[in-house]
């Protein structure tokens, strides 16, 4: 039996000592669960979600792990005020106090970090609301009809504009956008008058603007079939694709902070329980075991880019870093590599700095500015690529060029890790044909995702479907459009 | 309290996904089969009915980047030389996929099955040999007394209360209907004066017409009180209770001897015990009976049937004498669908006299009969060719399998030589092909 009073002593403890480690925090709850429960939760994604097969195959391959052994010890926090967080029934104490410690952390960071900001707070309850509706049409329109769409949308979930809310126009102010008409003069003390002007344009581009759709390239690709679907969608279609993007939006800010928030809990809960340690919170043997998964927390995986060890590894790079000035010219010059090691100009700026960072940067730019060449080394990080033999998948090294990763792992980390697709046309042909463009960027689309997707988006839209993209040949890149129909998807070459 | 344990709506939302997800990779799980029929954790799992069955989860699809190549693959971290295999896994149908290389979890998934749909799963598309005789052969098994019908006579000890009350409901509310009809008084003046009149319609009747009750009765007054009359009476009857079952033997015979090796004992076992696992699906009392057989023939129990092995030659007949013996004094044709399977690597010091044997058990009109045989480079095989000759069996395919084929009156009869597992899941098959039943 969980031990309550004295996971609430630890509760008391934990949020004093990351108090005064300068941790800023909302109020925070916990509930201790069994561990079905928690598998489901991992699962759903949220503590109630809707029915979808994915989720049950999420479930089988949750318990899978956990019965092999495999578990982590699970921590599930959700963005709410109060911050809710489940901790696992059957985890001993130790696992329970250090899973604690990270949630208080995770807490601090969505409190702080900007890319949280705006985000909704009662997704936990809407998501409730929304699976009951979704039984009411699975009741009144057939489980498959709900499937078939629930199926098309999470394909092209991410497939949106995250920063939505900072730049939403409609359709017609974009175009009024676009015609470079003169607005009233920029309010004083804003930026706006830094942002170049468009020159105003001629008749015949406004006249061409006028019928396009989307006036302007969009990412938001869930968002534009949900408002422009010739199909057309019926309500209870357009509510279930809807609360695909509401979660979307919810989770994003998880998705492009991944590194930062798993690194920064786990770079807190350390030092956290290193205090509970030295206060003798703790006994001997729990301080045993607290070690053994702390380390299977941070492992290395030979397939996975661990985000809890990338990530905390770099929060005590640069701490040490900035405690002692190791960063500007004077260091990056420096090619001496006993110098490089006593290199201190004793400036202590290293926990000023992480706050900083924690507050501001998502994961591409966190590790665009500070993954060093040192730490790819220590951390001897690769990329590997999958190859098949006569009777095995293998995963082959294929990359250990500290360049080459980190321009690739950045490369990865930008649009929270899925190819950016713009919508280019929504009436593409004069026919209501969608006309969707792949932002390269050298990384080309996995063929049987991109195939499988465009049939889905097909599903939702009705009308032919093309995908502009490219293809490597050798190093080099040229153009493919894929087009999606009723008879399946064709390629050709631009 | 920042820390506490609600109580939770415990509604397995994940299992039943999970079955909707099942249900989509049916046919990858059907391809896996012949994996699971081998897996050996599933045959030695101690109790309860749920199979642990490893699958390739299907994928969600959505646009992702893939190398340059276009394929799959990401970043690692723990170090390792360029051109180095950091994972394996091994392509479906190849080995066993409960322990695909270093990771398992990562690609495979173990989705948890019921055995009796899994069973189902395999030989859904089979019937059972002789399934058409079944019915004949149920057997019907006392089970006392129970109530059976009701009638309008009886002995007061068996009058069904609840039936009785009903009739007389029934038949006091189509009075008051009557009252009411004909003296135009309201319910509840109607049903007073039959309460008055202590159920008698005539005198309730009068009491109505001589105004003896008057209106103004709130609806509290007025008691639905049915009267019972000897006319609402209602008994049971009791019957003789008998169920129907149809009951099954499997009479196991195996050869036990030196040359019988652990591998050869495994197939065995694999092998019944997918063909227990069915049989008890389709009847509800399955009987298992092991005769293991050296030079001489014994019943043992399961244990010591499939772990106990002994030296010295092989007489099969006297395992096929034993059998008849067993078919004698407790499994009688009539009552029993009887399944006779043995087991051998072939060696037979008297195959002349086994298949004679083997002959006479099928003299007793069984429901199939089948012969195994375990075979490896250096066996020697004489006991395959004697019942080939002697029950005149022929050489068939089912797929890539091949068998031997035949039938003896209306028995199916099924050779089979299992080389390795991948063997297993056709054999099976075979022995259990509805196509098998005799003219």
């Amino acid at each position: 039996m969980t031990d309550i009073k004295r996971l609430n002593e630890a509760d008391a403890l934990i949020s004093e000592t990351a108090r005064e480690f300068g941790l800023d925090f909302m109020l925070q709850e916990f509930d201790v669960v069994p561990v079905e429960k928690m598998m489901e939760i991992v699962a759903y994604r949220l503590p109630v979600n809707f029915s979808h097969w994915s989720f049950g195959r999420d479930y089988e391959s949750e318990r899978t792990k956990f019965e092999h052994g495999f578990a982590v010890p699970y921590e599930v926090v959700f963005n709410s005020d109060p911050c809710r967080a489940y901790l696992m029934e059957s985890n001993p104490f130790a696992i329970q106090v250090m899973v604690m410690a990270h949630v208080y952390a995770h807490n601090d960071f969505m409190k702080n970090n900007l890319h949280f900001r705006g985000t909704r707070r009662d997704m936990v309850t809407s998501a409730s609301e929304a699976a009951s509706r979704f039984r009411g049409y699975e009741e009144a329109y057939g489980m498959e009809q709900v499937e078939g769409i629930l199926d098309a949308g999470m394909s092209i979930q991410w497939n949106i504009d995250p920063d939505e809310e900072l730049h939403k126009l409609t359709e017609n102010e974009e175009r009024e956008r676009l015609y470079g008409w003169k607005k009233s003069p920029p309010a004083k003390g804003s930026f706006d008058d830094l942002i170049p002007r468009r020159p105003e344009i001629s008749r015949e581009e406004k006249e061409q603007l006028r019928r396009k759709t989307p006036p302007e390239p969009t990412p938001e690709l869930l968002g534009y079939i949900i408002n422009h679907s010739p199909k057309p969608l019926k309500d209870w279609e357009r509510d279930v694709l809807q609360v695909l993007k509401e979660q979307a939006q919810y989770f994003m800010p998880y998705r492009r902070t991944k590194i930062m928030n798993e690194g920064w809990a786990t770079f807190w809960h350390e030092r956290i329980i290193g205090r509970l340690l030295a206060e003798g919170f703790l006994e001997p043997s729990e301080h045993g075991l607290y070690n053994i998964y702390n380390a299977r927390v941070k492992a290395h995986h030979p397939r996975v880019l661990n985000p809890y060890l990338l990530g905390s590894a770099l929060f005590s790079d640069i701490e040490e870093r900035w405690n002692k000035g190791r960063f500007g010219r004077d260091f990056e010059d420096e090619v001496y590599a006993r110098k490089r090691e006593l290199f201190d100009t004793g400036l202590m700026k290293g926990r000023e700095k992480i706050f900083s960072v924690r507050k501001t940067h998502m994961d591409w730019f966190f590790i665009d500015e500070f993954l060093s060449p040192d730490m790819i080394e220590k951390l001897c990080l690769y990329t590997y690529e999958e190859k098949e033999t006569d009777t095995h998948n293998e995963s082959v090294i294929a990359e250990t060029e500290w360049r080459k990763i980190k321009s690739l792992l950045v490369r990865s980390l930008m649009n929270w890790g899925v190819p950016r697709i713009l919508v280019v046309d929504g009436n593409y042909m004069n026919s209501l044909q969608l006309y969707l463009k792949h932002d390269f960027e050298s990384l080309p689309l996995e063929e049987e995702y991109c195939r499988k997707t465009l049939e889905y988006i097909f599903r939702l839209w009705s009308r032919p479907v093309h995908l502009e993209t490219q293809k490597l040949s050798g190093d080099n890149p040229y153009g493919v459009v894929y087009t999606c129909d009723e008879d399946g998807v064709r390629e050709r070459a631009m | 309290m920042a820390v506490d344990s609600p109580d939770f709506d415990m509604t397995p939302r994940g299992k039943t996904d999970a079955a909707r997800h099942r249900d989509k990779i049916k046919e990858a799980l059907r391809r896996s089969l012949p994996d699971i029929i081998g897996e050996e954790a599933i045959i030695t799992r101690r109790e309860g009915k749920i199979v642990k069955v490893p699958v390739r989860g299907l994928k969600s699809y959505h646009f992702r980047h893939g190398s340059a190549g276009g394929s799959a693959g990401g970043f690692g971290s723990g170090g390792g030389k360029k051109g180095a295999v950091v994972g394996r896994t091994p392509k479906p149908g190849q080995g066993r996929p409960g322990q695909p290389g270093d990771e398992p979890g990562i690609d495979y998934l173990e989705t948890e099955i019921d055995l009796e749909e899994l069973v189902e799963m395999m030989f859904k598309d089979l019937g059972l040999p002789n399934l058409k005789q079944k019915e004949v052969m149920e057997t019907v098994i006392p089970r006392g007394w129970t109530f059976d019908s009701i009638r309008t006579s009886g002995i007061m000890p068996r009058l069904d209360k609840k039936r009785t009350i009903k009739e007389a409901i029934r038949r006091t509310e189509v009075l008051i209907s009557h009252l009411m009809e004909e003296t135009r008084r309201s319910v509840e003046a109607c049903r007073a004066a039959l309460l008055e009149a202590g159920g008698d319609p005539v005198r309730a009747r009068e009491l109505l017409a001589s105004g003896a009750v008057y209106g103004n009765f709130s609806s509290q007054d007025s008691v639905q009180q049915p009267f019972i009359e000897s006319s609402d009476l209602r008994f049971r009857t009791l019957a003789e209770d008998v169920e129907y079952r149809s009951n099954a033997v499997l009479i196991a015979m195996m050869d036990v001897s030196g040359s019988m090796d652990n591998m050869k004992k495994y197939f065995a076992r694999s092998f019944f015990f997918w063909l227990v696992s069915f049989l008890r699906t389709v009847y509800e009392n399955v009987k298992i009976r092991f005769i293991a057989h050296t030079t001489e023939a014994k019943l043992v129990d399961e244990e010591e049937f499939f772990h106990k092995g002994e030296s010295g030659g092989t007489y099969c007949h006297t395992a096929y004498e034993l059998a008849n013996d067993l078919i004698d004094r407790e499994y009688s044709p009539e009552r029993w669908n009887i399944y006779t399977f043995h087991f051998s690597d072939g060696e037979d010091w008297d195959a002349a006299r086994t298949a004679a044997a083997a002959e006479k058990v099928l003299e007793r009109g069984i429901s199939a009969f089948g012969y195994g045989e375990i075979q490896t480079d250096y066996s020697t095989s004489v006991l395959m060719q004697a019942l080939v000759e002697k029950l005149e069996l022929k050489k068939d395919k089912a797929g890539q399998f091949a068998y031997y084929g035949g039938s003896f009156d209306l028995t199916p009869l099924v050779g089979v030589e299992i080389r390795s597992k991948d063997d297993l899941y056709p054999a099976l098959r075979c022995f259990l092909h509805k196509e098998h039943v005799g003219p």
